[in-house]
């Protein structure tokens, strides 16, 4: 009986087959099938599951899956460890131009490159940004650094930062206290910035940043109780690649408005100028979706349409709203110029940077 | 509060719900077995699974599974002499002799009750302590922190057996290996060789597996047979039980440590347990049978491994700073569904904070008593001819190893690693202390550059670090005074075992140790700042600890081995390179062909199994193989060959 039954299944099947062929052969004569119908789209994420990248993509992922002519499915691969590089290179090296390999970088993906780490070997020119989630970060004190508002920065001692490392996102806060000539020591090698965050309410540092979807969550009711005082965020870039204030958190100053309140002029000089060559990769443009350059054009336009679409998309609006961190999700193709100008770095700066951290945080570069 | 604990358990009602918790009460289960695999790839496997689910039903799944990891890792631990997942280490330590000794049976039941009694002190420290927990987290500044590592790193002192000198050295190479990557906060890249793998440093999955799971493998190939003589189970059930009521004050305290290592962001299931273990021995007015066979040694640290997780719970859920891999991962899961963990997750999800209580308390429960179920059919496997056992375990132990971190470098740090872990065995280097040094360095290195750069020298003199500085120095104090037994223990003879190589293979290593404490001496010098000083604390002593030892062994008269062990060391050494080989084949030929290849050569050419059962063996093991790589979305790099 289920012997029966299985050839019948398989006499079906094989009809199946027959007429899928045929399909699959008159395909070109119609071309009318969407390019992406029944593929599967890999996305290599160069960090171990769960992270802030890993739940980024799997959490739009099903929106895509649904937004893309063809609904293609998507599958996921971790490469963490190494700073996020080997990642980076796995996808560069696997990636074929049929656009069905997509990347996940994040901030750490670019700070190697702009620092002129070797081991770094990817290009971000050879790719195309598909999909760009901005995030922000927000700077805030304890009361009990004296500081009550943000014009008293410029007299306060004795500032605690607690960060992470010298070389990753606590760049963007290390380098505002140069610009604003501050008295703010950093105190560095916490794993996280949850664990700072624990250090500022117990008081061992008095001077910390979150980014806004973790501000919101875990310093907003520590405001509210008057343990923390908001002070700016690190802003974000408008179309002409300015900064400007961060949606997100409009009523903040950023920090080149502190600047210009502190010191009365407008920023200038080598910090302001590291300030802007650095706060877009760690921020304004710090997660993104690739693909490879030379990928279809149909597949680019397939993605830029969803984004589109989903924009909105009020049911993708309130459910991945935690996880956009109150930010859109931007069109690769509107911010491509924006991206690629963010990764560059003079030599000049890049030297300037890579002496003041060595020298001020004891870095030392391979 | 009491209400939402009431609602919350309300939902184990639903046949839904009560399924959710059993799937992942399975789960958990099987992948704690499966040595090297624990509460990471626990979660990483059920996670694409809840992408579809309501954020209760994904938190019954998850935190269920999690309960029960490090209680059904003990089996692996204490049958085969492999830890199931790195916490379950120190559970081997005297776990293992009993089962070879025939006592399997009492030192599971001792340690499922343990792990069952501390998981549950552990979920009820948890639900007392949610209104004060902030606090009292917040009580613990970077320097009494560092001093909690530093009182954890002296336990190693007590794991030494009867042999200090080769105990310290083993320490420090631990110390050691601990300092390779990045120093704390990127400052200097240490012995990466340029290698990106090794700035992370090396996963402590590979480096338990190798110093315990290879070494153990390779020593019972050579052995032959089975790993304890067939007597019946009967009543050593009731024994464990009847242990673990006799102390019970282990299982309080050791449940108390886990929950503490849970607790406090850095130290983790791995250190909790061994700082369990540490106290056991440190507490016992007699340390002569540890590391043969003493159950306190199976029930302190089990009591310990549950209780961290659910400790764990509260760095995770009221600050959203997950204190081990797993929780990260769960932490992950809860963005998912938009909920940012944080102060306020008391007051506004007071109802999802009790589903993971009641799930971790009611998945506890349900673990032990299956496990316990599972257990005679499971012990009975330390019956069979070991040979057969040995290319299921070796498989999984490749799989768990890479899928660390996907990368081949875990299976060359695991395989040299056993390598040196066996030496050690031989050699009568106890292998604890290398552990304990290894899993700590990370934590404690960061406390100290967080507390020099923060307070310079002057966090010395805070009160919390005085008070800890003084439980330390009664620490060192117990682990160096003289007890009447202790004398009995020749010099030679330490935890480990007696000493089976010769004298010229004593001399060669401590030689190499020598020489490889020196050289990384030498590289320490370009260290910038604080970088250097966790590679110099370790080598420096290590020389000096070496030097003593040489002229010891130099001056020692040791009889040559006989004939009979050294056809045991080339045996050994023989079926290490059948490891080696099973790495070839994958380089070569990817894994399945390779697990197929080396199964079926193994059982029908070492283990002498008829070809026939052989093949089914091999094709069940593949099949296993490549359902458990399915489901984590492993990639095993092609073979050179084929592809």
């Amino acid at each position: 009986m289920r012997i029966v039954r299985f050839m019948a299944g398989w006499q079906i099947r094989s009809y199946l087959t027959v007429i899928g062929l045929s399909f699959a052969l008159a395909a070109p004569v119609l071309a009318a099938a969407p390019y992406y119908e029944g593929k599967t789209i890999e996305a290599i994420i160069p960090f171990p599951v769960a992270g802030g990248s890993d739940v980024w993509i799997r959490t739009i992922a099903p929106y895509l899956e649904k937004n893309i002519p063809g609904n293609p499915k998507f599958t996921f691969r971790n490469i963490g460890g190494g700073r996020g590089i080997p990642g980076m290179m796995e996808f560069g090296l696997k990636a074929k131009p049929d656009g069905l390999l997509v990347l996940v970088s994040s901030a750490t993906n670019y700070f190697p490159v702009l620092l002129g780490d070797k081991a770094a070997k990817y290009d971000f020119r050879q790719w195309k940004p598909l999909l760009v989630n901005p995030v922000g970060g927000v700077m805030y004190a304890s009361p009990a650094s004296g500081v009550k508002r943000v014009e008293d920065l410029a007299k306060a001692k004795e500032l605690i930062y607690g960060g992470i490392s010298a070389i990753g996102l606590d760049m963007i806060p290390l380098i505002t206290f140069e610009l604003l000539d501050l008295d703010a020591k950093g105190v560095l090698g916490f794993r996280g910035r949850g664990e700072a965050r624990i250090a500022f309410e117990r008081g061992e540092i008095n001077l910390d940043y979150q980014t806004t979807p973790a501000y919101n969550a875990t310093v907003v009711p520590l405001v509210k109780e008057g343990k923390a005082i908001p002070l700016m965020s690190f802003g974000q870039l408008d179309d002409h690649g300015s900064i400007v204030r961060d949606p997100a958190i409009p009523e903040l100053p950023t920090v080149p408005e502190v600047y210009e309140k502190l010191k009365g002029k407008k920023p200038s000089g080598k910090f302001w100028e590291t300030y802007k060559v650095f706060m877009p990769s760690a921020f304004a443009v710090q997660k993104i979706l690739w693909i490879k350059g030379d990928a279809p054009a149909e597949a680019l336009r397939v993605f830029y349409a969803a984004s589109d679409r989903l924009e909105k998309d009020k049911e993708f609006l309130t459910k991945t709203d935690k996880i956009l961190g109150g930010y859109p999700l931007l069109r690769g193709d509107r911010l491509e110029k924006t991206i690629q100008q963010a990764f560059q770095i003079d030599a000049e700066t890049q030297r300037f940077v890579k002496e003041w951290v060595g020298k001020k945080y004891r870095v030392k570069f391979d | 509060m009491w209400d939402a604990a009431l609602i919350a358990l309300e939902r184990f009602a639903s046949l839904s719900h009560l399924g959710m918790l059993t799937a992942g009460v399975l789960a958990g289960t099987v992948i704690g077995i499966l040595p090297g695999l624990g509460g990471i790839a626990c979660v990483a496997i059920l996670l694409p699974f809840i992408y579809t689910m309501d954020v209760h039903s994904a938190m019954i799944l998850l935190v269920g599974s999690l309960a029960v990891v490090h209680t059904s890792d003990t089996i692996t631990s204490v049958l085969i002499g492999t830890p199931g997942s790195a916490a379950a280490a120190a559970t081997i330590l005297d776990g293992h002799p009993l089962a070879k000794q025939g006592q399997a049976a009492r030192a599971l039941s001792a340690a499922f009750l343990s792990s069952l009694i501390g998981g549950l002190i552990g979920t009820v420290f948890l639900t007392l302590s949610l209104p004060i927990a902030r606090p009292l987290v917040l009580l613990f500044s970077s320097p009494e922190l560092l001093m909690l590592c530093v009182l954890g790193l002296s336990f190693a002192g007590f794991l030494t057996g009867g042999a200090p000198l080769k105990g310290g050295m083993a320490a420090c190479l631990g110390l050691l290996l601990g300092s390779v990557g990045s120093a704390p906060a990127d400052a200097v890249n240490r012995y990466t060789f340029g290698q990106l793998y090794l700035l992370d440093g090396i996963p402590l999955v590979g480096v338990a597996l190798g110093i315990f799971g290879i070494a153990e493998i390779i020593d019972l190939l050579a052995k032959g047979g089975q790993i304890a003589e067939r007597i019946g189970l009967g009543s050593g059930w009731l024994q464990g039980v009847k242990d673990v009521v006799e102390h019970w004050g282990i299982v309080v305290r050791g449940s108390l440590i886990g929950v503490w290592a849970g607790i406090l962001p850095g130290i983790g299931a791995t250190a909790g347990s061994w700082m369990a273990y540490g106290h056991v021995v440190a507490m016992a007015s007699d340390r002569e049978r540890f590391g043969k066979g003493d159950i306190r040694g199976v029930i302190g640290p089990e009591s310990a491994n549950n209780s961290v997780e659910a400790g764990d719970f509260i760095p995770t859920l009221l600050f959203s700073v997950p204190g081990g891999a797993p929780s990260a991962i769960l932490l992950g899961a809860l963005y998912f569904y938009g909920i940012q963990p944080g102060p306020r997750m008391v007051q506004e999800n007071l109802d999802l904070v009790f589903t993971i209580i009641w799930s971790f308390a009611i998945a506890n429960t349900m673990g032990a008593a299956l496990c316990l179920f599972l257990s005679p059919a499971l012990a009975r496997l330390t019956w069979v001819p070991f040979a057969q056992l040995a290319p299921a375990i070796v498989v999984t132990i490749f799989f768990g190893a890479f899928q660390s971190s996907e990368h081949f470098g875990d299976i060359y740090a695991m395989l040299g690693l056993g390598l040196m872990g066996w030496l050690m065995k031989q050699l009568g280097w106890p292998r604890a202390p290398f552990l304990v040094g290894f899993v700590l360095t990370k934590p404690t290195e960061q406390y100290l550059w967080l507390s020099i750069s923060r307070y310079d020298f002057e966090w010395l003199l805070r009160p919390g670090v005085i008070v800890l500085g003084l439980l330390l120095l009664a620490s060192i104090y117990w682990s160096v005074r003289e007890k009447p037994g202790d004398k009995k223990i020749p010099a030679e003879e330490s935890a480990e075992g007696a000493v089976v190589l010769g004298k010229a293979s004593s001399i060669l290593f401590t030689l190499s140790v020598l020489i490889l404490s020196a050289a990384a001496l030498y590289e320490a010098r370009s260290f910038p700042y604080l970088g250097a000083i966790f590679p110099i604390a370790a080598t420096i002593p290590a020389i000096f600890m070496g030097a003593a030892q040489l002229v010891f062994e130099l001056r020692a008269s040791r009889p040559a081995p006989g004939a009979e062990t050294r056809r045991k060391i080339r045996t050994a050494l023989g079926h290490f390179v059948s490891l080696l080989a099973f790495l070839l084949l994958i380089l070569f030929f990817g894994f399945s062909i390779a697990t197929a290849t080396f199964t079926f050569v193994f059982l029908y050419g070492v283990a002498k199994m008829r070809w026939f059962s052989a093949l089914i063996y091999t094709g069940c093991l593949l099949a296993t193989m490549e359902l458990m790589g399915r489901l984590l979305g492993l990639h095993w790099p092609q073979g050179i060959v084929f592809g």
